[in-house]
């Protein structure tokens, strides 16, 4: 950040359609104000979430040429949300905008209004600008994996920017889809073996037919095929042969099945996977409509996906039988027929069903592409269940990776069904498509790093879960080594783990340095909350709407994740004043971050454990973890903390000074 | 790297239990990249030394400081004005920094707040492993680059005894046997023949005394 010598700030007071009217002169509030002439503009609104507001703004930015915003009303996360939303389409970045919530109980007056508004304003007045970053990337991409998915997200990307797709096969079904096309290069035989750099900027590592080979990418898409893996065991030890096929063998072969009775066995090895569903109906639709006697035997139909409804409807239009089983089934070929004897969950009293067919499709399990194990690690990237990419984690969407600028695309992550894998492959198309004109302009808002203060010891570099830090030589870096570890703007997702790791305190995230948080807790309240924006802070708002009282003497301290909860964040609360700290942390298994949470539990033990050796209980620490939803849980928290701080009595430790 | 353990809370309220002002003095050297001893570390301790005594009814004064190497005289005179304010020094620096500070300092005590461990590596962060006892004669080159005085638990020169089993020493199945290490990697060398080669024993008597490296070509003449 640096000073800004040019703030054209806009100011909004918003009286929640009168609301605030009753406690708070918003005129006198504006007065008052305006007699501090350092705004470009000022404004008292009725209701500014409401639609035509929006638009106003917009055009307020723009005609006053505002980089500032400050709003004074309440502070509504999903209100917040929207307006960062409108300040980032606007030029504006989100750091740049102020939320003043003037529904504070006990300063619903205007003094109290007056006196926060002018405090915040101080603030942002004084504050540097946020320093944007001009970065050449390569529009290049690189596809991993040439099946038909590698190939549509390649034919997709193609239009905007050059992909090369690679695969370590050298016949895969892809291939004729896109050899020859525009801005497409295919090289087969070729195995991804290392990578360095940074998103706009990865320099990828082949053994190409043997041979090594390196080339530079902008960004990359994973589109390594899942394999679908018949399992005999899954089907009493059947085995396959003339009459008895599975899934993806009949998909492949192109016989002619008119006249013929073919049945499809759902929910006995896909447990976990639309997409023997999708391909079922699908089959199962183009076969009786070219004159075949279709049933599919399912014991639970999985149509939870876009369209896969409308099949189903379609299939049963069509006339194909739909028949439900219940636990095991039997299947028995001779040369002519293939029967299936099961149970039928609503007649239990008559004796075991058979269906008697001329072919037996039965659904399969998928498994990862055999590479996806050696090329997560080459990468470092994360799988999940059941060995493919992508971990299990709900702010994970569908194409995203633990790192900038390397994308999932298909069943690498999962099987899924085509009307899935073009919604991905445009999502990635739109992801890439931000390396496509050679340059990408970002906030400089990663950590920054006090060279004199690194001592190169790797920890950050160690605990990114994204893989966003280097470590740089150079002459102007002050310090033994000449090198110190460096952020990078396109990789870094501002989580602030490596602030809170280092040991040499050298890694400051703007926004909320160790000087800006501590200062937060320099005169504590008797609890202090450390919480973590994707679900404490939420929690906390939503929460302050239940039981207001229940935050008087709590100070929320918000941080972008938990994994920027220092360790000496929870001991200098307590040296100064509070009696007891929580931390409100997301769920195991879903941080927004990887694992930003599980090094707030280590960090909690840790300070349980320093507390420990100096005569104090530990129990004035705790860890919760919560979604945004759960209010409830975050009162339950604190009211639970509050009685355990109670029974201690005051915190013997606190140093007031 | 050198390898260092903190010392007990406990045991650094002991030391310092007559004083009401002291000094915790960090290093940016291998402290830090060890997690023991820089700023951070130095912040931490110096919070439980305050609450720890504040609960006693005995409050103290803690100064924190942090230098870039607390083995060298330069960096240690960055000390001198928090040093002139304090009763004693609390240093988080390896055996070396700590000896070196009481040295430069004469006149205040200088505590030890970690225990100096090994001279190892940092496989990946929280673990460290002990490679060098800087014994001053190597041998690596006999021993497919596995060090059998630090690795080995008897720090025998021609292994393995007989209480290697499985790969592992029998002091603990967590420790590996660094002879069964070395044989695995002269194999993979394709020097097994190395391992016949007799390996004569280290003159361990310390005749010279305290070792010291004086490089007549480096030195300066000071007057």
């Amino acid at each position: 950040m640096s000073k800004n010598t040019n703030i054209r700030l806009g100011v909004y007071l918003c009286d929640c359609e009168g609301k605030l009217d009753q406690s708070i002169d918003l005129n006198k509030v504006k007065a008052v104000i305006q007699s501090r002439a350092d705004f470009e503009y000022i404004r008292i609104a009725n209701l500014l979430c409401g639609t035509l507001e929006k638009e106003k703004i917009v055009q307020e930015i723009d005609k006053y040429s505002l980089n500032r915003l400050l709003i004074a009303g309440c502070t509504d996360p999903f209100i917040k949300r929207q307006f960062t939303v409108l300040a980032e389409e606007n030029g504006i970045n989100r750091y740049e905008v102020e939320f003043v919530n003037l529904l504070i109980p006990g300063k619903e007056n205007t003094e109290g209004a007056v006196s926060i508004i002018n405090e915040v304003l101080l603030q942002m007045q004084t504050r540097g600008a946020v320093v944007y970053e001009e970065i050449d990337v390569l529009p290049e991409v690189l596809v991993i994996g040439c099946g038909t998915e590698g190939a549509a997200a390649a034919l997709a990307v193609s239009e905007n920017q050059p992909v090369t797709v690679v695969d370590n096969d050298t016949f895969r079904d892809g291939i004729s889809l896109i050899e020859g096309k525009k801005n497409i290069t295919v090289k087969t035989g070729v195995k991804v073996v290392g990578l360095e750099g940074f998103p706009g900027n990865f320099l990828v590592r082949f053994l190409d037919n043997g041979k090594h080979a390196k080339q530079s990418f902008g960004a990359i898409i994973i589109a390594l095929e899942a394999q679908p893996s018949f399992d005999p065991i899954k089907y009493n030890g059947v085995e396959l042969g003339e009459r008895i096929l599975s899934l993806s063998q009949f998909v492949k072969n192109d016989r002619d099945y008119a006249g013929q009775k073919v049945t499809f066995i759902l929910g006995q090895a896909d447990q976990d996977s639309l997409l023997s569903y999708a391909t079922a109906l699908s089959n199962a639709i183009a076969l009786q409509e070219k004159g075949a006697d279709v049933s599919i035997l399912y014991d639970d139909m999985k149509v939870s996906a876009d369209e896969l409804e409308q099949d189903y409807e379609l299939a049963r239009a069509r006339g194909v039988n739909f028949l439900k089983y219940n636990g095991d089934l039997q299947i028995l070929t001779t040369d002519v027929a293939a029967t299936v004897r099961y149970w039928e969950p609503f007649l239990p009293q008559i004796e075991q069903i058979r269906l008697i067919s001329d072919y037996l499709v039965l659904a399969e399990d998928y498994v990862p592409h055999p590479d996806t194990a050696d090329l997560a690690v080459v990468l470092d990237v994360r799988t999940g269940p059941g060995g493919f990419f992508q971990e299990d984690n709900v702010h994970f969407l569908p194409v995203m990776s633990n790192r900038e600028g390397i994308y999932f695309v298909g069943s690498c992550h999962g099987p899924i069904h085509g009307i899935e894998l073009d919604k991905e492959v445009e999502t990635a198309k739109a992801e890439v498509g931000r390396f496509a004109s050679g340059n990408i302009r970002v906030p400089a808002l990663q950590p920054q790093v006090t060279a004199e203060q690194c001592a190169v010891c790797l920890t950050c570099y160690r605990c990114c879960p994204h893989h966003a830090i280097e470590i740089v030589h150079d002459e102007s870096l002050n310090n033994m080594y000449n090198s110190a570890a460096r952020m990078n703007p396109l990789a870094c997702r501002r989580c602030g783990t490596c602030a809170a790791e280092c040991p040499g305190k050298a890694i400051q995230l703007p926004f909320y340095s160790d000087e800006e948080i501590l200062q937060k807790v320099s005169k504590p309240p008797k609890l202090v909350a450390y919480a973590c924006e994707n679900s404490g802070t939420l929690a906390a708002e939503f929460a302050k709407s239940l039981q207001p009282e229940l935050q008087e003497n709590l100070q929320i301290v918000s941080v972008p994740c938990s994994g920027k909860i220092d360790a000496l964040f929870l001991l200098k609360a307590l040296e100064q004043g509070a009696d007891g700290v929580l931390l409100l942390v997301c769920h195991k298994e879903n941080c927004k971050y990887v694992w930003g949470n599980e090094r707030a539990d280590k960090r909690k033990e840790q300070v349980q454990r320093r507390l420990a050796e100096i005569g104090l209980e530990g129990d004035r620490v705790d860890i919760v973890h919560l979604a945004a939803n759960q209010g409830n849980q975050f009162n339950a928290s604190v009211r639970s903390m509050v009685d355990k701080i109670n029974q201690l009595g005051s915190n013997p430790g606190k140093v007031i000074k | 790297m050198i390898v260092v353990e903190n010392k007990s809370v406990e045991d650094i309220l002991q030391m310092i239990a007559p004083y009401k002002k002291v000094l915790i003095a960090g290093c940016y050297g291998c402290v830090t990249v060890c997690l023991a001893g820089g700023e951070k570390e130095v912040g931490l301790l110096a919070s439980q030394i305050r609450m720890a005594r504040q609960k006693e009814g005995n409050p103290i004064e803690v100064l924190e400081q942090t230098v870039e190497r607390q083995c060298d005289k330069e960096y240690l005179d960055k000390f001198q004005d928090n040093v002139r304010e304090v009763e004693a020094v609390v240093s988080l620096a390896c055996g070396i920094g700590i000896q070196y500070l009481a040295e430069i300092y004469g006149s205040v005590p200088v505590l030890p707040g970690v225990n100096t461990q090994f001279l190892g590596t940092n496989r990946d962060v929280g673990q460290w492993e002990e490679f060098c006892m800087a014994c001053g004669e190597c041998v690596l080159d006999k021993t497919g680059g596995i060090c059998p005085i630090a690795r080995c638990s008897k720090s025998l020169l021609n292994g393995p005894c007989g209480g290697s089993q499985d790969g592992k020493c029998e002091i603990s199945k967590d420790v590996d046997c660094a002879w069964a290490l070395i044989y695995d990697r002269l194999s993979a060398l394709g020097q097994l023949d190395k391992m016949t080669e007799y390996i004569p024993a280290k003159n361990w008597h310390r005749e010279k005394g305290p070792r010291k490296l004086v490089k007549e070509e480096l030195t300066l003449e000071r007057d």
